[in-house]
């Protein structure tokens, strides 16, 4: 497709010009880095501080956690441009991304390189390990297959999140508290299996703010688990279900909102 | 359907702009935030025109007049409030791509280009976003580098380019694409005397030559009166004038504006019928006579008469002096 080919331009364009500032761009994969060993040190405290949680084991959460850590790496190699989005509404920036023949959404997606993705996908990877040894996954080869899809159903869904708060800016100009108390803070709430919460809250991480099919339904399967304590047992199943209903609804977001763009003054 | 001779086609568009209007002080910013009182601000007030394939059309108005409204919801960034436009028979806000590829567009306070790549790369960027081949691409730069001396800029990141030297590298990126209609919005602010120059000699040869449709705000009445045989006034949001350059200066021709000088600051003219002082700068005095001028000898003779004269001088007003009065009601123009 001519279309991947030229998005892929754009990207390797950004690239370039972030490398244009060497001294930072070293300092930046240097800052991610620490940061991420020290997330993985926190990881092995807990680990030897607490045994089980609500009938999950050490291992079985340390799965959790790099279902999470997936879904928010890839999400964030794709869609990290959004989170600074708003700065294009505000100074007008997004004039030009309109005149030019390609999706307005796609150009922003391309239009920066994020290198924390690749921290993400280490410690995800590492979780992924010392979670399936400790809690003694079988990989069989529908597990095995399944993996992606389920990954790939929790990048839909963060992802939508993110593009639908993305969109907000096209009606308030600003939006970093926002994007601050959706993207950063909400993922607290699923480092833990869902089931600690209370049936409300479980309700509405399920069917309104649906971040728990990005890893606690989808581990039961992996983790043969009974899905018998869930709110429903197929629930298990859902995560690309509800990948694709939530990016859906934010791309259906993201369209009202470009038509709502107010530019800048002159 | 569109006739295949028109480039642009717009019929009672309007665009309205709500604006939360906060209180003053911190209270009033604490009462805007539980009582938002919107003020609607009509940009664009049901505009209509036509603009045929090949022609130099100057957009001029105040600031806040609608011209980047306009040229906005031509380009497929705003949607309008209401009515309806079309560009090469495409509507722009609902076929943004197929529109951007057809269009080329240059905003004067705001660069296509990407701010931290040399100036080539940018042009290789653009190509590749508008599909442009290699072949036709080669062709098309050989020209533009002609045209807009270009060649020791392109190795250069753009951010360390001069204003002059980035407005003659985005007018070239607009173009790559060799679109058959161009919009221009302030493509001279802030330049110096020769930049300007450069630039309208080039504006006009690809009118000429490729019979690009150029669409051009601005403030710089030279560029007007060098460049556009057809001018289009907004005042509000409304059309006031939609014609040719030439006839608005025919119209106006016969009244003349006479410059005087005087030897000393403070001189009152009064009293002369017909006559009104437009302008004064120290001893300097711009008088303007109404539609007879049989009585311009007089007039002199009169001002003459009352205070030492250093200098006069006999004026055609100038396109900018027109649309001046025109702003400042001095004239009232029908829509033809």
């Amino acid at each position: 497709m001519e279309a991947i080919k030229i998005y892929l331009t754009l990207f390797a364009t950004s690239i370039k010009a972030r490398m244009e500032y060497k001294a930072s761009f070293l300092f930046y994969i240097f800052a991610i880095l620490s940061f991420y060993i020290g997330q993985i040190g926190l990881l092995f405290v807990l680990l030897n501080r607490f045994h089980q949680i609500k009938g999950w084991t050490m291992g079985e959460m340390v799965f959790l956690y790099s279902l999470h850590a997936f879904a928010y790496g890839f999400t964030n190699l794709i869609f990290s441009q959004l989170i600074n989005f708003d700065k294009m509404v505000v100074d007008g920036e997004f004039d030009r991304v309109l005149v030019r023949p390609l999706s307005p959404l796609g150009q922003v997606m391309f239009s920066k390189f994020e290198v924390s993705t690749a921290a993400h996908l280490i410690i995800g990877s590492t979780a992924l390990y010392f979670g399936s040894h400790l809690a003694g996954i079988v990989w069989t080869l529908n597990k095995a297959l399944l993996f992606p899809v389920i990954v790939g159903g929790g990048v839909l869904i963060t992802g939508g999140i993110r593009l639908m708060v993305t969109a907000v800016a096209f009606w308030t100009l600003r939006n970093q508290s926002l994007v601050h108390t959706v993207i950063f803070s909400s993922k607290e709430f699923i480092n833990y299996p869902v089931n600690i919460y209370n049936n409300g809250m479980q309700f509405f991480l399920t069917f309104i703010f649906p971040i728990a099919f990005i890893n606690f339904y989808p581990a039961h399967f992996f983790l043969d688990r009974s899905g018998e304590g869930l709110l429903h047992p197929a629930l298990e199943m859902g995560t690309p279900i509800a990948g694709i209903i939530v990016f859906t609804i934010s791309i259906f977001t993201w369209r009202v909102g470009v038509n709502h763009y107010q530019s800048t003054g002159s | 359907m569109q006739e295949d001779n028109i480039a642009i086609e717009v019929k009672d568009l309007k665009k309205e702009f709500k604006v939360s209007s906060s209180g003053k002080g911190i209270l009033g910013k604490l009462q805007a935030l539980f009582h938002r009182r919107h003020k609607v601000i009509t940009a664009v007030d049901a505009i209509n025109f036509k603009i045929k394939r090949g022609e130099f059309v100057g957009y001029v108005g105040e600031n806040g007049a609608g011209k980047s409204t306009t040229i906005k919801m031509l380009t497929g960034i705003l949607v309008p409030t209401s009515g309806s436009a079309e560009v090469n028979g495409i509507v722009p806000y609902k076929n943004r791509k197929k529109n951007a590829a057809k269009i080329g567009v240059v905003f004067g306070q705001r660069t296509q280009l990407w701010w931290d790549l040399p100036v080539c790369e940018s042009f290789d960027l653009l190509r590749v976003i508008f599909r442009v081949s290699r072949f036709d691409f080669n062709r098309q730069m050989e020209k533009l580098e002609k045209a807009l001396g270009l060649k020791p800029l392109l190795e250069m990141p753009v951010r360390k380019l001069s204003l002059g030297q980035r407005m003659r590298c985005d007018l070239a990126a607009s173009l790559i694409h060799n679109p058959p209609v161009l919009f221009l919005d302030e493509p001279t602010i802030g330049l110096d005397v020769l930049a300007k120059e450069n630039i309208r000699n080039f504006l006009s040869e690809i009118n000429r030559e490729e019979g690009t449709t150029i669409i051009l705000t601005t403030h710089d009445m030279n560029d007007i009166e060098q460049l556009c045989k057809r001018l289009i006034i907004l005042e509000e949001g409304r059309i006031m004038f939609d014609g040719e350059t030439e006839f608005l200066k025919q119209k106006f021709v016969h009244e003349k504006v006479i410059e005087v000088e005087f030897h000393e600051v403070g001189c009152v003219i009064q009293g002369i019928p017909g006559v009104t002082v437009v302008r004064e700068q120290g001893c300097k005095k711009w008088l303007t006579l109404d539609n007879d001028n049989s009585g311009i000898g007089e007039v002199i003779g009169t001002i003459a008469s009352q205070y030492k004269i250093k200098d006069i001088s006999v004026k055609e007003p100038s396109v900018e002096s027109i649309i001046r009065n025109i702003y400042d009601n001095r004239i009232r123009l029908s829509t033809p």
